[in-house]
């Protein structure tokens, strides 16, 4: 019982692992004990999650042994044919394979899984990001696009896309895509930050000097609309701070800045606080990531210069 | 009568053992029974098409739409809202575009929804079959006596329904017989099958009549009979008329942050 309620735990204190190096590397590090433990027969639900979280974060330390394990259990149970066992076997072979011809291969199989059977939709998201993989970004937009023209319900989908449109440079339709996320779940405090990031970047590419301001407020406002969800939002503050601080800069003289300073203000407090309780240790404020933290020290460190000179 | 006296009668302690007890019991087995069962009598979903699939996720994306447009500035909400108008209008998503203007499609001939009409089917033979029986086992084997004394009081009317076996005119109404001790079972084991079977179980029958009740919530564009195209237009409508009223939630979002926070 101890390792399964172990994992459990791990996973519901860290919820998505495989951002993170160490939480990968510490789950995969737990995957021999797990597998030749016996409650790994258990047939719940939350084993078999388990074992799907496993198998990801092996693949990611390179423990192919333990993944293939893992895999191999998990087609016992659901059948080779099942749709997600289908995408974990794709996913496994990208992952081990060595050659560009072996993932070249891949992606026929998963073209032809396509054919026979059009609403696979975890076969689908594994082309895409296999096409991605391959260095193909155009093609994996299209089949993203093609997707979400009969799903458009898929936050993640759209999200993907927004990142996809973002790295082409292409930042009215990264917005307009986060527009769809927040369709679906208003309440995304993350997606509002994200947004405001979106705006403040695509202002550094535009014309003149006025549309750059307004690009800040509206970036300003994202930020502000986020942290208004979530008190204690990092990125919020972070981009609060720094918008707002680009914005007085390039408005030095103007009367209408209280507004923007008060922000500033209270975006450097909320900073200042989250840095030093983070770096004593305190209990209850361990959350956060220690390099978003280390950035915003950064930040503030800066700003502390700039005002002193 | 001036004032009526209360009537007590001598009980046989083991009444207990021998009628109360054995009847909860078996309620209760059979409850768990029928749980099983109907897991696994239960055909696993359909699968949807592509286009299928297509017409009801479309449809959502206008609900969400509708529901959701304050996150969005007002010009995206208004390029989006044409878009979508225009599509429902013409019909673009519509599974079968050459069915548009023919009534829905009838159960009976429907494959799809045959599959649900006989789901439902089963459920309710799962619930009344054992229902009927224990009713009858109890008639059969429990009649002719009073088994307890109800804490309440009751009007006349329920005499017959509740002291069936035995026909006395004085008798108080607060006296009953086993059947009613089933009735109050009936109702009254669904917080214990909650407790062994886990909330969703399929012994409860409360549930499946609230599920009948209540006026097709997530059901209706999913259940056969209804016309898509209708929908459609029905959506396409309900977006024009809340196009009127758009406040972004981000307008005066810098000061209810700053009125809050300092």
């Amino acid at each position: 019982m101890a390792i399964l309620k172990f994992l459990l735990s791990y996973l519901s204190v860290h919820p998505s692992p495989l951002r993170n190096p160490s939480t990968s590397l510490h789950l995969s590090q737990q995957a021999p004990a797990f597998l030749s433990s016996s409650e790994s027969t258990k047939d719940t639900q939350e084993t078999w999650l388990i074992y799907e979280q496993l198998l990801l974060s092996c693949l990611r330390t390179g423990d192919d042994n333990s993944a293939r394990l893992c895999l191999q259990r998990l087609s016992d149970r659901f059948g080779v044919d099942s749709a997600r066992v289908k995408a974990l076997t794709g996913l496994y072979d990208e992952a081990t394979s060595n050659s560009r011809g072996e993932l070249e291969s891949v992606l026929q199989r998963y073209q032809d899984i396509l054919k026979e059977d059009p609403t696979n939709m975890p076969i689908e998201k594994r082309r895409i990001s296999l096409l991605l993989s391959l260095g193909r970004t155009e093609d994996a937009i299209k089949a993203l696009t093609s997707l979400l023209s009969h799903s458009p319900n898929d936050a993640e989908s759209w999200a993907h896309l927004s990142s996809l449109y973002f790295t082409q440079g292409l930042y009215q339709q990264s917005i307009f895509c986060l527009e769809e996320v927040l369709l679906i779940l208003p309440n995304a405090y993350n997606i509002f930050a994200r947004i405001g990031e979106v705006t403040y970047i695509s202002s550094s590419t535009g014309a003149g000097s006025t549309d750059r301001t307004e690009a800040f407020e509206e970036a300003i406002k994202y930020f502000a609309r986020s942290v208004e969800l979530s008190e204690w939002y990092l990125r919020g503050w972070y981009g609060l701070k720094l918008v707002t601080g680009k914005l007085i800069q390039a408005k030095p003289s103007d009367g209408t800045l209280g507004k923007t300073e008060s922000l500033n203000q209270l975006a450097t407090e909320k900073l200042v606080q989250i840095v030093s309780k983070f770096r004593r240790n305190e209990k209850g404020w361990m959350g956060f990531d220690e390099a978003e933290v280390l950035a915003a020290k950064d930040l503030i460190d800066r700003d502390e210069q700039r005002f002193s000179q | 009568m001036a004032t009526v006296q209360a009537q007590t009668i001598l009980r046989d302690p083991q009444l207990f053992y021998w009628i109360l007890f054995p009847i909860t019991v078996v309620m209760i087995l059979t409850g768990v029974l029928r749980h099983y069962v109907t897991v696994l009598m239960q055909s696993d979903p359909k699968k949807q098409e592509l286009n299928a699939i297509s017409e009801q996720r479309n449809l959502l994306r206008g609900v969400n739409l509708r529901t959701n447009h304050n996150q969005i500035p007002l010009s995206s909400f208004i390029a989006r809202k044409n878009y979508l108008v225009a599509a429902y209008n013409r019909g673009d998503f519509l599974k079968d575009p050459e069915n548009k203007g023919k009534p829905p499609a009838n159960p009976m001939t429907d494959p799809a929804g045959m599959d649900q009409m006989m789901n439902m089917l089963k459920g309710n033979m799962a619930m009344m079959v054992p229902q009927t029986l224990i009713m009858g086992w109890i008639n059969a084997f429990f009649s002719g006596f009073v088994i307890m004394k109800l804490p309440f009081p009751l009007t006349l009317r329920f005499k017959s329904m509740l002291q069936s076996g035995v026909a006395t005119r004085d008798l108080d109404v607060r006296w009953v017989s086993s059947l009613s001790w089933y009735f109050l079972n009936l109702f009254g084991l669904r917080s214990i099958f909650t407790f062994i079977l886990g909330n969703e179980n399929s012994a409860d029958q409360m549930a499946q009549q609230m599920q009948q009740m209540n006026p097709a919530g997530g059901n209706a564009m999913f259940a056969p009979g209804q016309d898509p195209n209708k929908m459609f237009l029905a959506e396409a409508e309900n977006l024009e008329v809340v196009g009127g009223q758009h406040e972004w939630v981000l307008d005066g979002v810098v000061d209810r942050l700053l009125k809050s926070r300092v």
